[in-house]
Formats: structure tokens, sequence, C-alpha cells
């Protein structure tokens, strides 16, 4: 393994080890799709017996899915910016890897940390009957992925042009739930009203629960070929920009500047 | 700026740091030789902390070239960061894992092996006294342990040059004479470069050289006996509400002085030879009058004391 690739192993498996210690989040990771799918799902279900011709549960599980992949990866890239403002990111900066290279790194870790998730999150519900035989498990397998992908990159992207997280309420409320609630996630994107309609095709997570939905066969809105396109093709960017704003923007630089001024 | 030979572990000419119109650091010019313990010292703001991060390739110099470890600053940055070690003002730990996993994240990112790590982890918490404290999460370790630690992480993969920035700042006593006894350890095995940047002056008495920077230029080096030896043999301190005016009657005897709010000092060449007849002369202007031998805090004070505040003979 080159000296870079073990480099983005290590803050890979630094993120999933930290995971794993966090007890509470993983419980949260569980319990916040359980009660969407189970008290959210159970009271739209009643009061919109079908939708596209599925029970709204089923409609459901797709988004609950995609919504646990959403929170783990963007969350866990976020956390950048608490490394930003911790000892962690002065090891990072100091190590002989292109900084660049970092903001891969910390997207493979979010990416790894959601498949997690997810996957503990698949466990509990197939028992309960929530994946019928219908289920294309590799095409699910691709979908999380790609979700785990787009959400990593989006979570990057946003830590790149963020100082810090002292507004946290502010970064779920203006960031995670327009991504989440402006998705197929909930309720069809066909059905949304137009303007809506255009916003939730421009956000990139939207593609991402449509994969999920095409391998559930819960009604997809795109392609796969569109859904992986709008995927890969924002992954790339926001990598890329990432990347850049990361290694000219120096993390240091930028705090050396604040304490001269 | 000339390492014709490899000879000089920094090798710096003209380095300068502009942030918008604020200069941090103009022109400093350093030959640091392979194996030397340098010290960099100045009052807060005078621009260390610029210069050790222009040195170790995280901030890019506005003007100027450098060479580190033999390599150029600004084209080979990953060639010199596998050849150095940094020691940050801030600990650059993480706090949610172990001392040895943070040893171990630390080898990994600098491409050791494994096996590498697990070797080079074990000798340098035994070297720092860490040994019984390897799986305590480094929140639960004290501040000198941390710091320890830290420096631990900084040579774990033996680097040839070490950066030390400010590196027992905010420690007590013991826990700073713990960290250089560490430090000193460390330079004896390994014979490397530490370039040094501290507030208390009384550290670099026992470096090779060092050199004052004052709003980001370097106004006064050499070796630290040499610079103390410069001021003279003894120092005279007057304790007094009336600094000018003590100031103005003793200087036709004893030469320059140095003017604090509630002091005045004088450093001469020859002890006082008499103290008391100096007392008799101030009359009740003085509070107390002694004098000690000079040391780096002194030639600190004296470069860095505003010009209003010095005193021609």
């Amino acid at each position: 393994m080159s000296s870079v690739a073990q480099a983005v192993a290590a803050v890979a498996m630094r993120d999933v080890r930290k995971l794993f210690r966090q007890r509470g989040r993983l419980l949260a990771a569980m319990i916040r799709p359980l009660l969407w799918l189970v008290v959210i799902g159970g009271g739209f279900a009643a009061a919109e017996p079908a939708a596209r011709g599925a029970n709204y549960q089923d409609f459901l599980v797709p988004g609950v899915l995609g919504m646990t992949v959403l929170f783990g990866a963007a969350l866990a890239a976020l956390a950048t910016v608490y490394d930003k403002e911790s000892g962690v990111m002065r090891m990072l900066v100091i190590a002989p890897i292109p900084h660049a290279w970092i903001v891969a790194a910390k997207a493979a870790g979010a990416v790894v940390v959601a498949l997690i998730q997810a996957t503990l999150l698949l466990l509990v519900l197939a028992p309960f009957g929530y994946f019928g035989a219908a289920v294309s498990w590799p095409w699910l397998a691709v979908g999380l992925a790609a979700t785990a992908l787009v959400c990593a990159c989006l979570g990057i992207l946003v830590a790149a042009c963020t100082q810090t997280l002292d507004n946290y309420a502010g970064m779920m409320n203006f960031f995670l739930f327009p991504v989440f609630f402006l998705s197929g996630s909930l309720y069809p994107v066909e059905r949304l009203p137009a303007a809506l309609k255009l916003a939730a095709a421009a956000n990139p997570y939207t593609h991402g629960v449509d994969l999920l939905r095409h391998a559930t066969h819960t009604g997809p809105a795109f392609s796969r070929a569109t859904d992986l396109a709008v995927i890969l093709v924002f992954s790339a960017a926001a990598i890329a920009v990432a990347g850049a704003r990361f290694a000219a923007a120096d993390v240091f630089e930028s705090r050396v500047r604040r304490l001269a001024s | 700026m000339t390492d014709l030979d490899g000879a000089l572990a920094v090798a710096a000419s003209g380095l300068a740091k502009q942030y918008g119109a604020t200069p941090a650091v103009q022109a400093i010019d350093l030959a640091i030789p392979n194996g030397q313990f340098f010290g960099l010292l100045g009052p807060n703001g005078a621009g260390k902390t610029t210069t050790i991060h222009m040195l170790s390739s995280l901030v890019a110099p506005s003007a100027g070239a450098a060479r580190v470890a033999g390599f150029d600053l600004r084209l080979q940055r990953l060639q010199i960061r596998r050849r150095i070690g940094v020691v940050f003002q801030g600990l650059a730990l993480d706090l949610s894992l172990s001392a040895a996993e943070n040893l171990r994240f630390a080898g990994r990112l600098n491409g050791l092996r494994s096996t590498e790590i697990e070797r080079r982890s074990g000798e340098l918490l035994a070297l720092f006294g860490l040994e019984q404290h390897r799986h305590a999460p480094v929140s639960a370790l004290s501040g000198g342990m941390r710091r320890a630690l830290d420096i631990a992480r900084g040579v774990i993969h033996r680097p040839r040059i070490l950066f030390l920035d400010e590196p027992t700042s905010g420690l007590d006593l013991l826990n700073r004479r713990a960290i250089w006894r560490h430090i000193a350890d460390l330079r004896k095995l390994s014979g490397m470069t530490v370039f040094l940047t501290t507030h208390y002056l009384e550290e670099a008495a026992d470096c090779d050289a060092v050199a004052f920077l004052n709003a980001g230029r370097i106004v006064q080096r050499g070796k630290p006996a040499e610079l103390v030896d410069a001021l003279g043999r003894c120092l005279i301190e007057v304790e007094t509400d009336q600094p000018g005016e003590v100031a103005r009657r003793l200087q036709p005897r004893l030469g320059a002085a140095l003017i604090e709010p509630a002091q005045v000092s004088f450093a001469c060449a020859q002890e006082p030879a008499d103290l008391a007849s100096l007392e008799r002369e101030l009359g009740g202007a003085a509070r107390a009058l002694r004098w000690r031998r000079p040391n780096l805090n002194d030639v600190f004070l004296r470069i860095n004391q505003p010009h209003d505040r010095r005193c021609a003979a």
C-alpha cells in the first residue's frame, strides 16, 4: 500500500473506530429512521392508504434508509469542521500527504460510517418483512453506496466552506433538513409543485434515494443512468472543489491570518 | 542562502510573510547547521509561529526562499514534511483516542509500517514515561503527559528536524522540567536539529544559537552565553517610584539605563564595589538596590524595550 493510500485508510479507520465508541450515536442512527417508519409512516398510511400502488410504509423504507445514510455520512463529513478546531487537523496537515487528499480521506471515512449504519438498519428491518422478495439486493447495495458517496460529498463540501460548527442547529435547519425534505424520501417527487419538483431534481441526494427506489420497486422518478450520472458528476465536482479549497485555504493560513489581524 | 553540501538543516534567505497590509515576518535570513539546537525568541506577535509555519510548509511565504532538510520550501513540500516533526502551540492529538492509538494514527499518516509503529511507540512511551498510560484516553491524561505525548507524536517518524512552537506553554515548573529532560534525551539519542520558540527564556539558555525576533525582523542573534556576556558582568537594579529621576542621576556613572514602571536597571562591566554609596547618593529615591548576574531575559528586555523607555548615557 502506498503511503498516501495508507494515510487515507488511517483517516477512514479512525472515523469508523469513533463510530463504534459512540454507542449513543449508533443507537440514535437506528431510532430516528424507526420512528419515521413506524410512527409517521403508520400515521400517513392511515391517512393516505396507497401511494403509487404501494403501502406508504413500504414507500417510506427507501426514504428511511436514505435518511440513515444522509445523517450518518453528512454528519461524519461535517465532523471535519470539528477536526479543524481540534488538534486532529494539525496532525493531518503536517502529514506528508497532499492536503486535497485529506478531503478524500474524510469523505471515504464518512461513506464507510454511513454504510455501517445502513447495514445495521437493514438487519433490524429485514426480519419484520420490510424487504419483499422483489428487492434487488445488488442494486440496493449499489444504491446505498452511491447515496453514501453523495451525502459524504455534500457534507465535505459544506465542511470545506465552514470555519466553525458553533451554530449546529443552523447547520441542521439550513442544510440537512432541506436536503432531506427536498428529496423523494417522504413523498413522490413528481407530485410536488413545479418549483419544488425542480429543486428536488437538482438535489443530488434525491438521486440516491431514487436508486434505492429502483432496488425496492417503490416508484422511482428518474432512470438509473440519470441517477448514477448525477451522483458521480456531483461527487467528483464536490471533492474537487472541497479539495481545492482545503489545499489553498490552508486551515492554518486562515487561522494565522485571524490571529495576526 | 547557500547549502551546497547539505550541512544546513534550515537555510532561509529574505523569507517574509505578509497578511494583507500586515507584515508578519520581514525578510529573515537563517542558516541552521544540522544537529543544532536553535531558539527563535521574541514577544507575542513577533512572527515566531508564522516563521515555523512557513518553514514547515504549512503557510506559503510571500517572499524569499528557503531549503529545509535540503529541500526547496516552495517546490518540495511533501519531501520536507517527511523529514520534519512539528509540535504546535496547541496539541495535535485526538483526545478521544488512547496514547498508543494516537501514536499509531500519527505513524500511519507518516507512512510507517505497523511493526515499525509498534516498536517506535514502545520506545517513545518508555522514553517519555507514558508506558503505564498507553491505553488511557488522552482526555484522561494530565497537561504535562499530553504535551509529552504530543512531542512523541511529533518524532514518531524519526524526523531530521523538530520544530517546537512554545512546547512548555501553560505547563507548571515540574512538567516543564520533565519536558526538557525528554527533549534533551531525544537529542542525545537522535542528534536531530531542534528549532525552538519559547517565552521562557531560561529554557533557551541551552540553545547552541538564538535569534531575537521583533516585529517580524531578526534584531539580534548569537550564542546565548555571548549575548549575555555582551551585557556585562553584572546588572544593578534599583526599585523606585521615580525611575526617570534615578536614571538621570546614575547614568553618568553606570551608563545606559533600562527604565521600567517601578524599576531602573543598569548593565555594568564589573560588579559594583560599593552599593551603599549608590544608595546614599539616591537618598529616598530608591526603595531597594541590588545587583545580580544578567541572563537571557535581560538581553530580551533590552532588545524589546521601546526606545522612549531606554535612556542613553
